[in-house]
């Protein structure tokens, strides 16, 4: 199982919070290390997130939820 | 399951396509370098292609499209980032008069292959100047393509057909479907799986959205995602409403749509462009003018009425087409 | 290219052809016009701006043209049109909307296109500026070689095309000359009344470009200035608005007697006097000169000719050519 987190340095700011916009794989979907699987939006900017590991995709988080840097958000099992 | 995409990845990973095959494929707009146009339409082409290809140009609207006019009649595929449809005043007699006449006025020996990327409405409080729709005022010229895509498949589908032909396109993305981050968490009906490879979407074929029998609602960008929550809120009256997506203004599916609102034999009309010679009204001609009886009751028009946008949220969504209007409307007309 | 005798010789046969060209025009025009004017009435129907004392600049600059350079022209077309080597023929029967016309008759005398010599018209003042200057953009997208060049009147200037696109043309050292014929009128509004600056060329500071002004009409002149503006360009130096003062003679359009123009204004013909010049200098003689006028009457007549004999389009043509083929 591996871990999906914020990475650390997605953004500058430490007291900045941001919301995953739009998950890109439903939860339960095959997804391949590297693959675009969430935008993540900071203030204005929209952010990307990566898969770090192939497997099925677990979500922890949904969208419009405030997350902070190095948050779990999900698991690839 | 393959992946799911906003409309503005959908739309750019077709232009990512066709530009990284194409050397006649470029980009130009204010803003489309740095920022990759204010709704992401290029976002990280400038990095990718450099600033021969993805051109920043001055705010001078009639200066920059003008030019694309001619850069396409010299053999280039320019696509323009016009962030606003509020803004055509600037620029339209380039549209009227240059890029959708040259190839006629020329018989043909002339063509204009260019994408003019436009983005439409409101409903999140950008007033008068910055929320209208105004497609009729393009559909209405002849010798341009109208599409407006409302989901990530025909986004992509669209985008690739556009950049493939040998005309001036106007593709519209309502603002608030095309998921970009500061409208918010995108719609969920606006989000599709997008295939990997490339693909295309025609132009002139309506959608049918979603099946019913009772009454179509017919929608175009943002007002078919309000026509499929009124669907829902009918369907728990025990209503079933089948909605349709024009998809294309310009050419027009009236083949479709006359089948569509046969099968029902009821039709609501939806559109966020003003009510008068707009849309609306061209959509139920095109059905009485073939057969007004297969119409069980008179149309309704659900669009945003003659008056500009107004800004304060009271106002402005009281007056835009939303999903309890719609559902109201069908519901009288299913009594 | 230096000005050399042939060189002038060819001009001086541009001029000849354009002015055959337009007096055969307005003779045409007339016909069924009188004695009630109606633009729908007779064999060239719909507006009609000649050219009549803008010869110099269409044989002028054109002299100076490469095959790649591209034209975008204005309303009042014909002498840079016949200039730059636009099939006459074709031309003729454009004007009296016929099948075998350059556009089919579809777009007559203001839209004039013949892409074998990269030759463009349109209606609307200082449409062509942006065209033109994306055809100069394109070419260097597509690394080959070739000038824009745009040609309109001095009523053009206060357009916002026309700052629009002269702005863009500095930003991007584009290879682009904006060509303003000053005649000193816009329809029936003098320049003075209009423009703030008395030199159009006076403009071009304001957007990092080369201005200059011509004020003979000569089209020997005019050859030498577009040759400066054209090495300019083709050096990668960037653009140059280049102000020619010529004439108007036979009104903005036929119908338009220039009550409004006072006796000191009244323009001089530029033709006899380069044909008086020619002849002076030994590059002509009368017998040359009177061949030349006389060859280009016989081509215009053979023209119209053709084009009077030629079909009219079937109506339902008006249907074709509104987009492209899309190839699936």
């Amino acid at each position: 199982m591996t871990e999906v987190r914020v990475p650390l340095d997605l953004w500058a700011e430490d007291d900045k919070t941001g919301s995953i916009v739009v998950w890109l794989y439903p939860d339960g979907a095959t997804v391949k290390e590297g693959a675009l699987i969430a935008e993540i939006l900071v203030e204005k900017t929209t952010l990307e997130l990566y898969a770090p590991a192939s497997g099925t995709l677990k979500i922890n988080v949904e969208p419009e939820v405030v997350i902070d840097k190095g948050q779990l958000v999900a698991t690839i099992m | 399951m393959s992946r799911i995409l906003t409309m503005a990845r959908a739309g750019r990973e077709a232009l990512d396509w066709e530009m990284e095959r194409r050397d006649e494929i470029f980009v130009l707009g204010e803003d489309v370098y740095n920022f990759g146009g204010i709704f992401g339409t290029a976002d990280g082409f400038g990095a990718k292609y450099g600033p021969e290809r993805v051109i920043n140009t001055p705010i001078s609207e009639t200066g920059f499209i003008g030019m694309a006019a001619g850069a396409a009649m010299a053999g280039m595929h320019p696509v323009i980032d016009l962030a606003y449809i509020d803004f055509i005043g600037v620029c339209y007699n380039v549209l009227l008069n240059t890029a959708s006449k040259t190839h006629y006025m020329s018989a043909g020996q002339v063509k204009v292959p260019m994408t003019l990327m436009i983005g439409t409405g409101g409903g999140y409080n950008n007033a008068a100047q910055h929320s209208q729709c105004l497609h009729a005022t393009v559909a209405h010229i002849p010798g341009v393509k109208v599409v407006y895509p409302s989901n990530a498949y025909d986004a992509k589908g669209m985008m690739h057909s556009a950049l493939r032909d040998p005309n001036f396109v106007i593709y519209l993305t309502h603002k608030g479907t095309a998921g970009v981050g500061w409208m918010g968490t995108p719609l969920k009906t606006t989000l599709s799986e997008v295939p990997e490879e490339p693909y295309t979407v025609p132009f002139g074929k309506i959608a049918i959205t979603r099946e019913g029998s009772d009454v179509t609602l017919i929608g175009l960008g943002m007002s078919v995602h309000e026509c499929l929550k009124a669907a829902d809120e009918l369907a728990r009256d025990g209503i079933s409403a089948q909605v349709v997506d024009l998809r294309s203004l310009a050419p027009l599916d009236r083949d479709g749509l006359f089948a569509a609102v046969k099968k029902t034999g009821r039709m609501v009309v939806t559109d966020e462009d003003y009510l008068s010679y707009g849309v609306s009204g061209e959509v139920i001609a095109s059905v009485v003018e073939r057969d007004p009886t297969v119409l069980r009751s008179a149309p309704v028009r659900i669009c945003t009425p003659d008056i500009p946008i107004p800004f304060a949220r009271s106002m402005e969504q009281a007056i835009l087409p939303l999903a309890a209007r719609i559902a109201d409307a069908a519901r009288k007309m299913v009594k | 290219m230096p000005l050399t005798p042939e060189l002038r010789r060819e001009m001086y046969r541009q001029m000849v052809r354009s002015r055959a060209f337009d007096d055969a025009m307005i003779a045409l025009y007339w016909v069924g016009k009188t004695p009630i004017f109606a633009f729908a009435n007779g064999p060239l129907p719909g507006e009609l701006h000649c050219s009549n004392g803008a010869e110099p600049v269409g044989a002028g600059v054109c002299a100076a043209l490469d095959a790649d350079d591209m034209i975008t022209a204005d309303h009042r077309p014909h002498h840079v049109a016949i200039a730059r080597g636009v099939d006459l023929n074709a031309m003729t029967a454009e004007l009296l909307g016929k099948k075998t016309g350059l556009s089919q008759g579809k777009g007559g005398h203001m839209h004039i296109y013949d892409t074998r010599v990269n030759f463009a018209s349109s209606g609307i003042i200082a449409e062509g500026m942006g065209p033109a200057a994306g055809m100069a953009l394109a070419r260097r997208l597509q690394k080959r070689p070739g000038v824009a060049l745009t040609f309109l009147g001095d009523g053009a200037a206060n357009q916002g095309a026309f700052h629009e696109v002269l702005n863009l043309v500095g930003v991007m050292k584009l290879p682009f000359i904006a060509v303003v014929q000053d005649n000193e009128w816009g329809v029936s509004t003098s320049k003075k009344e209009s423009t703030a600056v008395a030199r159009n060329s006076d403009r071009a500071s304001a957007y990092g470009l080369a201005g200059e002004y011509v004020d003979s009409n000569d089209p020997d002149d005019i050859y030498l200035a577009a040759e400066r503006a054209l090495a300019l360009a083709r050096s990668g130096g960037g653009g140059t608005i280049l102000e020619l003062r010529t004439a108007r003679l036979a009104g903005h359009f036929m119908g338009d007697q220039q009550a409004y123009i006072p006796e000191q204004m009244k323009q001089t013909d530029p033709n006899p006097v380069y044909r008086a010049k020619l002849i002076r200098e030994g590059v002509l003689s009368e017998a040359e000169a009177a061949a030349i006028d006389a060859a280009a009457k016989a081509e215009i007549a053979e023209a119209v000719r053709l084009a009077q004999e030629a079909p009219y389009p079937d109506p339902s043509e008006a249907y074709d050519h509104v987009f492209a083929e899309t190839v699936a």
